[in-house]
């Protein structure tokens, strides 16, 4: 019998020692927190580079210019708007292409019911906004209760959607007016292309502020935002744990698809026209957003704060390429290599940062 | 020594090894050394060094201090790749296998048998497998896909694999977790085989009767460090348990103060919480793997804990998943009344309000979303609980998070930490902390304890006897026969998806409940087989 006790003498009993693999999460808690709003960081780093290649004008930037700024805001409102719905959807480890249709059918819808029906105002956004948020909902049907996956269904959705946008308008845009007789719009709705607090913010950029602001605090306090981190997590874990995993899932692309609409109308407004073809690709710009803002395709982790954020990036690296006359086609390309670039620094986050 | 003549010549010689992982020392200068023909066991709490050491070996963690010889020549892995080159295999503790892929294609993945014309040779790869899971003991058809397996039989085939790389070395990382007793006497079998053949074994388990059943050798890691070794056959429970601790340990697993079980076998019947009578569940499809209930008949009162004996695929995760409303089919026969009241739970939302709770059999599948928070884990069941207005109230949920960790005894850095971090042990126990605060009146376990050390172990035995001092009803299904006897008052067999005996834990020995599990039958040959 060979039995012998080792370097078993003295020392600190069990309890006292400090599991190392207790040091280790701790120390991972402020990496994790720099790589969760890293997209945040990227702003600040992009905001800079903008500031230093600004063109100046009369010894002014142009970049810094506040009404510049408030365009970049605007020009960003609409894919924000997206953006913000596809984080609800990515978060749950969804994916939905068809909010760019969605927005088509929108501002078409948007322009017929308010031009050619001479509906009111509040009526006819009300109508879209539930157009919407019926598609959405009934994407979310076919993904939650059938099983079908959501890349497919929204695939669909996304040629359905663009087909009714073109058979309601007749496959022509609807140019839209203002005024009180028949075939006119209430001017009211021509606030959405107008600034506000003293022709400063552009009324889409408050509208995509307000939507955001919205969506940071739902996933903040609200029960449901616990709901879709757990879902994206382990889905099974989810419902298991008494999740309704199947009624979460349908109302975020409700949300997702009435988020759509809301960026359709305003797209509608900003432009006085519905387009059935408008809106093409928006989808991938608002998934590109959703991404650079360090949301996890896989779902369960990301942020609404970093998906504004990645929003922003690509708006203020459009700007002030196109502040410096860069050519359109090599913008593309340096948005494409941003998009890697966020992809590839989600891989080096520690796998534990949450 | 004179075991040095008996075990072999040394097939690995680790000496003075180290590895760190960023500046946290997880292994400190252990020397550890296997021979041909021996079954070497490893223990150690979790996150004592165990895997690292073995990962040195296997060559999946580069960047150590030390030495490692193969058959005397010094050699340096820097990839998984060059340790199988030396002939070294491991078996996972999680299965890497691919879901989709059949058993013989996740068997030959990566070295597919080809013809003559380089299109893989299904036919070859299927007779090949065929007679590794004979080797293994298992009786699977090699052409059915990974995904419909259960965990044990999944398990099986990653011991099946490891075999088809006829290894020298071979490392398995808690092989028997998922198996079930039977299965374990097979597994020996070929583990006997494999060490006649001149095989060395590194064996990590936490069950100690395994050890002193298959290993020749055992040493004990505490916080990186050997702190020591023993004749595996000589070794007994309490030593090995309290060198892993540091500590003694009593595997009491009741506390004192629970009311015993004859003063409640003598109330009425109106006093059960849960009475099946005749339960059937009959669903379309059959589900390969799988043993729906087929007449299941049992009660537990009030503050008792009932245990679920049975070999694997007796039905005894599927009884909990109808309990729990996740099953595959609804129930075709027979009733299940909670409180006197009939009940056909729906799924899980509806179990909860009804009172049920479920810790299911695989917590990394089913029971956590491990990149998350332990507080997001924690209180996921009852956030909508305590919500106002939609919104969690913070203050309150880190207020019961805190409580149920400290209550538990989960060992954690802040409660923001992931889920994924902790220790086996410790996330088994956020998960029964998640169902322990839905307030449960029925608490459904399913091999609660698999993977979990010897400590969290006992832990975790202390808790169920508290909740079922408090009133609780606790169903226990678990393949371990000194579980189901250390923690039950009562124990169902189940043969089949039927209820065959009900057995007293207070006069019942291992083997006894061991060969009530394998039918009539087998008994006298298994126990023939054992003594």
């Amino acid at each position: 019998m060979t039995e012998q006790t080792k370097n078993d003498t003295g020392g600190p009993g069990p309890s006292t020692v400090l599991d190392p693999e207790l040091k280790r999460a701790r120390g991972t808690d402020l990496v994790s927190t720099v790589f969760r709003f890293q997209s945040v960081f990227g702003l600040v780093v992009v905001f800079i580079a903008a500031i230093v290649f600004s063109p100046a004008k009369n010894g002014e930037l142009l970049f810094l210019d506040s009404s510049n700024l408030f365009n970049v805001v605007r020009a960003t409102s609409e894919t924000g708007i997206l953006a913000v719905g596809m984080t609800l959807v990515i978060l749950i480890g969804g994916i939905d292409l068809s909010v760019g249709s969605v927005l088509g059918l929108a501002s078409v819808g948007a322009a017929v019911l308010l031009v050619n029906d001479d509906l009111g105002l509040v009526p006819a956004v009300l109508v879209v906004l539930a157009i919407g948020l019926a598609f959405g909902l009934l994407q979310g049907v076919a993904i939650a209760k059938f099983g079908i996956q959501a890349f497919i269904v929204t695939l669909a959705g996304m040629q359905i959607a663009r087909g009714l946008a073109r058979i309601w308008s007749g496959g022509q845009g609807i140019t839209i007016t203002y005024g009180e007789g028949a075939h006119q719009a209430p001017l009211t709705f021509s606030l959405l292309g107008e600034r506000t607090f003293n022709g400063l913010v552009p009324i889409p950029a408050l509208i995509f502020i307000v939507v955001a602001a919205l969506a940071v605090i739902l996933l903040r306090v609200s029960a449901f935002s616990r709901h879709i981190y757990a879902i994206g997590g382990n889905e099974k874990a989810a419902r298991l744990s008494g999740v309704p995993v199947t009624r979460v899932k349908i109302l975020v692309f409700g949300i997702c698809g009435l988020l759509a609409a809301l960026a359709g109308i305003v797209h509608a407004g900003q432009l006085n026209f519905g387009g059935p073809n408008d809106g093409a690709m928006y989808e991938l710009d608002a998934i590109a957003a959703v991404v650079i803002g360090g949301t996890s395709l896989t779902g369960g982790r990301g942020s609404v704060v970093g998906t504004v954020a990645g929003a922003l990036l690509v708006g203020v690296l459009r700007n002030i390429l196109a502040l410096n006359n860069i050519d359109s086609n090599i913008q593309l390309l340096i948005i494409g290599l941003v998009i890697v670039l966020a992809a590839g620094l989600q891989r080096l986050r520690p796998a534990s940062a949450g | 020594m004179d075991s040095e003549a008996a075990g072999g010549a040394a097939l690995v010689e680790m000496a003075g090894i180290s590895k760190a992982y960023g500046g946290v020392r997880a292994v400190s200068g252990v020397d550890f050394t296997v021979r041909e023909g021996e079954v070497h066991a490893l223990l150690g709490e979790n996150g004592a060094g165990k895997s690292t050491l073995m990962k040195v070996l296997s060559g999946e963690v580069g960047g150590y201090d030390g030495e490692i010889r193969v058959s005397g020549e010094p050699v340096h892995f820097t990839r998984p790749v060059d340790a199988q080159r030396a002939g070294i295999a491991m078996i996972h503790q999680e299965l890497d296998l691919v879901p989709a892929l059949s058993v013989a294609e996740n068997v030959f993945l990566g070295k597919e048998l080809k013809t003559r014309y380089g299109v893989v040779d299904r036919g070859r790869m299927l007779s090949e497998t065929g007679e590794l899971l004979d080797r293994a003991g298992v009786d699977l058809d090699p052409r059915r896909p990974i995904e419909q397996l259960r965990t044990g039989e999944q398990q099986l085939v990653t011991i099946a694999k490891a075999l088809s790389l006829d290894a020298r070395i071979l490392i398995m990382d808690e092989p028997t977790s998922a198996l079930s007793s039977h299965e374990v006497e097979q597994l020996f079998t070929v583990i006997a085989e494999l060490r006649r053949g001149g095989a060395g074994i590194v064996y990590i388990s936490h069950r100690m009767d395994e050890i002193g059943q298959v290993a020749d050798r055992a040493t004990v890691l505490r916080n990186g460090s050997v702190v020591a070794e023993f004749d595996a056959r000589a070794m007994t429970a309490a030593q090995a348990s309290e060198a892993m601790v540091g500590r003694p340990v009593h595997l009491m697993f009741r506390t004192e103060a629970e009311p015993d079980s004859a003063h409640l076998s003598d109330e009425p019947d109106g006093d059960d919480l849960l009475r099946i009578e005749d339960l059937v569940v009959r669903h379309k499809r059959p589900r390969p793997g799988r043993r729906d209930p087929a007449g299941i008949s049992l009660r537990v009162r009030r503050g008792e804990i009932v245990g679920l004996a049975g070999l694997l695929g007796a039905g005894r995760t599927e009884l909990l998943e109808t309990l729990f409303g996740v099953g595959a089919g609804k129930p075709t026969g027979g009733r299940i009344l909670l409180d006197g009241e009939e009940v056909a739970p729906s799924g899980p939302r509806q179990a909860i309000k009804l009172g049920i709770a479920f810790v299911p059999e695989d917590r990394r599948i089913a029971g956590l979303s491990l990149e998350h928070s332990v507080l997001a884990n924690t209180v996921l069941s009852i956030v909508e609980r305590i919500a106002r207005l939609g919104a969690v109230p913070r203050a309150k949920e880190r207020a019961l998070a805190t409580e149920t960790t400290e209550r538990l005894g989960v060992k954690l850095a802040s409660l923001a930490s992931p889920v994924g971090s902790l220790s086996g042990g410790n996330q088994q126990k956020v998960v029964l902390g998640r169902n322990l605060l839905t307030e449960p009146s029925l608490l459904l376990l399913d091999e609660p304890t698999r993977g979990v050390d010897v400590g969290a172990k006992a832990e975790i035995y202390r808790l169920l006897g508290e909740t079922a001092s408090r009133g609780v009803g606790v169903l226990l299904a678990s393949s371990e026969p000194a579980e189901l006897i250390g923690v039950c008052d009562r124990v169902i067999v189940l043969q089949d998806g039927r209820s065959v005996q009900e057995i007293d834990t207070a006069s019942v020995s291992e083997a006894d409940l061991l060969a009530a599990s394998m039918g009539e039958g087998a008994v006298s040959e298994e126990l023939g087989e054992r003594s």
